[in-house]
């Protein structure tokens, strides 16, 4: 049986961003996600992408996968690179309490994700990171 | 994302539309940069028109606004809605910032 998902491999560089967007949008509008959601959706996709870009690959240079499966009725997207293991749902949630002075200006890409999205996975297996997570998903992750 | 600047006389007002991605966010870096760098203590910027922002855009507006502050300046928001103000709210950035509806109520608060 043919795989339900469609795949697509770039580097992993900010420049990549925009394409994958693109290349998700595609299933995104198969399962009739509107606007508003597109531009979660979009800023999921940005947050991850863009920590694999910055952090995976010790020289920088590597490839990211994004795959999407549009099965019942929801979008399955999955993320993979061969970069060192990083689980984002560990990283420390930034302190949201500090004022303007004090807050750091990193570490929120993660918080969205987690916000915007629910059943966010981690699997490291075979050298690689793998992120997955279904759209719209139940609701945030607490933290 | 496209970013207008009109000089007013208590401060500059950027108007900054379409999507803020980690592409583009240094492009309003450099535009705070250069009217800070002349002096500018108060920027408003007006995102009525600003669809989407990411992490890398928050970072901008937190740099821009901490630099503001160590000058006794301000970074001023106006328009915030749709994801942008979502974003604003979930990360909690919108207890830091000055937040009007319009530009002209964010003048007449200088």
């Amino acid at each position: 049986m043919d795989s339900p998902f469609e795949r697509l491999t770039l580097p992993a560089r900010l420049e990549s961003v925009r394409a994958f967007h693109q290349f998700v949008r595609i299933g995104a509008e198969a399962v009739g996600l509107d606007l508003a959601d597109m531009h979660k959706l979009d800023l999921v996709l940005e947050e991850i992408l863009v920590n694999i870009a910055r952090y995976a690959y010790e020289d920088g240079a590597g490839e990211v996968e994004v795959a999407y499966s549009t099965e019942a009725g929801s979008l399955l997207v999955e993320i993979t690179d061969q970069g060192r293991s990083f689980n984002p749902l560990d990283a420390a949630p930034p302190d949201l309490a500090l004022g303007l002075a004090d807050r750091p200006i990193g570490g929120l890409g993660v918080l969205l994700v987690k916000q915007i999205v629910g059943s966010l996975t981690y699997r490291r297996r075979d050298g690689r990171n793998k992120l997955s997570f279904r759209f719209p998903g139940p609701g945030p992750i607490s933290t | 994302m496209n970013i207008e600047a009109t000089q007013l006389e208590k401060a500059i007002l950027l108007k900054v539309s379409g999507r803020m991605d980690a592409e583009n966010a240094g492009e309003f870096d450099k535009a705070c940069e250069l009217w800070i760098s002349q002096g500018c203590k108060h920027l408003i910027a007006d995102l009525a028109d600003l669809q989407y922002v990411s992490s890398m855009g928050l970072r901008s507006f937190l740099a821009a606004a901490q630099r503001l502050k160590s000058v006794s300046g301000s970074l001023i928001l106006c328009g915030l809605k749709g994801l942008p103000r979502q974003v604003f709210e979930m990360t909690k950035l919108d207890s830091l910032f000055p937040i009007y509806e319009t530009a002209q109520q964010a003048l007449a608060a200088l």
